[in-house]
């Protein structure tokens, strides 16, 4: 039991880190490009909106945390081993 | 110099050179999807995918642990002493034996440009030369079930799940996006995720041979066994560091091809999927001290992103191939491993001298790696026709004309 338990924790860290931030990162890339404006594929011309520009930025940024304070959590042994601190506190162990 | 001492530095030169085949091995698995649809230049993916490796290496000790402990029993676990009946010769000739099992192994699948898992080349070539010198006993079933067997059975398929999840939300959730700016938005993206699993690669799989080095000093005497309190000597991490770092970087070609060409056609969007999935499930079972293999998740993530997207076509006759050889790559090895052992046993018993023995089997390593060097290079793939139409007729993973012109040497190379 215990491996399928690590397997399904496996499964679910993958989809929610390994599916979910493409996804997220996509709907950045929707808001940012919709923001951005410019001529569709049609011929169509949407103007400029800075607000859906900001809300692409601002899911880019959540998706660049995201991995940032994964490495961190994955280097905690070796950060508080080497220099003495937890890069992480907020992350329950 | 005492023999020990000889064999002992012998053996971490041969563990330095698995860290090198393994780097050159997996480089496609970070990077075959950027180089295959042009995000990266070949040079430059392998130049990132390198210092990435490097670094990745200095961020986690968690799979040596586990390669200490889990693999062979050589080493009582409670008080990390060697278990009464063998003593650091005939340990180190199994270390010793096992790596020549892995690297041979290795070599071989990368001659033939399959993506097979360098973890399980090692922990094959191991478990082979335990179970040659100790018997059964020898080699610690349940960790190696648990930690090696069960999650290479399911890593595949975990990987290429995501994969495709991933791969389908992303098409679909960015369909009505300007084509140019999707593509560069998925470029960068791409590299991104791509960087992601080079530093995990490094975590991973450099430790597996800080692991090695580490279970051979222990076996010396050089180290006590509690890698988990007192973390491992910084020249190990260094030199694995760049061991496996300089092989990434010399780009293991065939491999990237096979990964990149000859699996499915990518396009960025599913590298960009492919890749998120791998390095999510490697860093998460790097955290988990799970010894899994990096090559298994990233071709389990390939194929899903090719499964994923509506309209793709896996060559799954490639993807067979692949299966086959990882079903057959820890007995493989295992029997390198076992036949290394007894070959360095048999001349031991014969010479009387356990130097002469190991030496035997290190020669023999030399020589059959250059011979398997000497082969490729006839037959070269590089960073020049990496990305040659893969050739449907025999599904090879030399391009169609490096292949004539090997068979023809009157004719002129159509490269360089």
């Amino acid at each position: 039991m215990t491996y399928l338990e690590a397997i399904l924790k496996v499964l679910v860290v993958g989809l929610i880190l390994g599916a979910g931030l493409p996804a997220i990162f996509a709907v950045g890339l929707v808001a940012f490009s919709k923001g951005a404006g410019g001529a569709e594929a049609d011929g169509t011309v949407t103007a400029p909106n800075p607000a859906l520009k900001a809300v692409g930025l601002l899911l880019f940024a959540v998706v660049t945390a995201v991995v940032v304070i994964a490495i961190l959590y994955i280097t905690k042994g070796t950060i508080q081993h080497h220099f003495g601190f937890n890069p992480v506190p907020f992350i329950p162990k | 110099m005492s023999g020990e001492l000889i064999i002992l530095v012998l053996l971490i030169v041969t563990a330095l050179a698995f860290d090198f085949t393994n780097g050159f091995h997996d480089t496609g698995n970070a990077m075959a999807t950027s180089i295959a649809t042009g995000a990266l230049k070949p040079k430059t993916a392998v130049i990132l995918a390198g210092l990435l490796n490097l670094v990745g290496a200095f961020l986690s000790v968690e799979v040596a642990i586990t390669v200490t402990t889990s693999v062979l029993k050589i080493q009582d676990g409670k008080t990390g002493s060697l278990i009464s009946g063998i003593d650091a010769s005939t340990g180190l000739t199994i270390i010793f034996s096992g790596l020549i099992g892995g690297i041979l192994w290795n070599l071989l699948t990368w001659l033939f440009g399959i993506p097979s898992s360098s973890s399980h080349a090692l922990f094959g070539g191991l478990i082979g030369a335990g179970l040659a010198a100790l018997g059964s006993s020898g080699v610690n079933w349940s960790g190696v079930l648990g930690k090696v067997i069960i999650p290479a059975l399911a890593a595949p398929f975990i990987a290429g799940l995501v994969a495709a999840c991933g791969t389908w939300m992303v098409y679909r959730i960015t369909r009505n996006v300007m084509k140019k700016r999707r593509e560069e938005g998925f470029r960068w993206g791409q590299i991104a995720t791509a960087s992601l699993v080079a530093l995990s690669h490094g975590t991973n799989d450099a430790q597996k041979t800080m692991g090695v080095i580490a279970l051979a000093l222990i076996t010396t005497g050089h180290l006590t066994g509690n890698v988990k309190q007192n973390g491992l000597p910084f020249w190990i991490i260094a030199s694995c560091a760049l061991a496996i770092g300089l092989g990434t970087y010399i780009g293991g070609w065939r491999v990237i091809r096979t990964l990149g060409k000859g699996l499915v056609e990518i396009e960025s969007p599913q590298g960009l999927a492919a890749e998120a999935s791998s390095a999510a499930i490697i860093l998460s079972s790097s955290a988990a001290g799970m010894a899994l293999s990096t090559t298994h998740v990233a071709t389990g993530s390939i194929l899903g992103s090719g499964v994923g997207k509506p309209g793709a076509q896996v060559r799954w006759a490639v993807a067979g191939r692949m299966a086959a050889a990882w079903l057959i790559t820890l007995p493989c090895a295992g029997l390198v491993g076992a036949l290394s052992y007894w070959l360095s046993d048999g001349v031991e018993a014969l010479t009387g001298s356990a130097l002469a023995g190991d030496g035997v089997i290190f020669v023999i390593l030399v020589a059959l790696s250059g011979y398997m060097y000497w082969r490729a290079q006839k037959q070269k793939v590089d960073s020049k026709n990496v990305n040659a139409d893969w050739d449907d007729s025999t599904n090879s993973v030399v391009p169609a004309d490096v292949r004539e012109a090997a068979q023809d040497p009157s004719k002129p190379t159509a490269s360089v």
